[in-house]
């Protein structure tokens, strides 16, 4: 396994252990799924609990990174800084007003080594990014667009097979 | 690096053939970078991420 792959699995094995329930959202969640990007950091989605909270202190320690902080005063976004990559950790919500249950009804599990990643759909990332409209966002958009198109044709493709893919 | 290129290449020319002539639009290269993408499985090396080592500068 690649440096990178090894380190999802940490953190995987990390969230797995403290028992915090996290979705994989954003360009990571876009890249396990075959989009052909490369991103700086790790964006989770958790729900906004007091003992949730409270695992992202020991989640931060678990991967070698230092206590959470606040992205920005006006952020409620928090980041894990000091690791071997950086994660952050946004609550609740997506932009587009998508809610964690309806994200966690529409994700995907994908095998990271011996851990297991819950990863929001490449729909549901797409979206997310059409309504952030960062200019890191939208310059995303065509190759996860395309993606998007291209496993839906081969879905398609090894469905008219009786599922040989 | 995948165990096996040669094989991950006969899996993305046949992924091609069956969806290239439904997916005209997208340019050729652009079409095999994401088929090898998807069909290249985690655990055989991929990268996800670039660290920036200086202001403009970025390395996987």
């Amino acid at each position: 396994m690649s440096p990178d792959e090894l380190f999802l699995e940490r953190l995987l094995t990390a969230l797995d252990s403290l028992g915090l329930e996290a979705l994989i959202v954003g360009s990571v969640a876009a890249a396990v799924q075959g989009s052909p990007i490369l991103t700086q950091d790790v964006d989770l989605l958790i729900r906004d609990t007091e003992p949730n909270r409270e695992k992202l202190v020991r989640l931060a320690a678990a991967i070698g990174a230092a206590r959470p902080i606040a992205v920005s005063e006006l952020s409620t976004t928090l980041t894990l800084i000091g690791g071997a990559l950086p994660v952050d950790i946004l609550f609740d919500r997506l932009p587009g007003n998508l809610s964690f249950p309806s994200l966690r009804s529409r994700s995907v599990q994908v095998a990271v080594g011996a851990a297991m990643a819950l990863v929001a759909s490449l729909s549901d990332v797409i979206a997310s990014k059409e309504s952030a409209g960062r200019p890191k966002d939208l310059a995303q958009l065509p190759i996860l667009r395309e993606t998007l198109r291209v496993k839906r044709a081969l879905e398609e493709a090894a469905a008219s097979l009786g599922g040989k893919v | 690096m995948p165990d096996d290129p040669e094989k991950l290449v006969e899996q993305v020319l046949a992924a091609r053939a069956r969806v290239a002539a439904k997916l005209p639009d997208i340019d050729p290269g652009d079409l095999l970078l994401i088929l090898q993408s998807i069909l290249r499985p985690i655990g055989s090396g991929k990268r996800f991420f670039v660290r920036q080592i200086a202001p403009g500068r970025y390395v996987p």
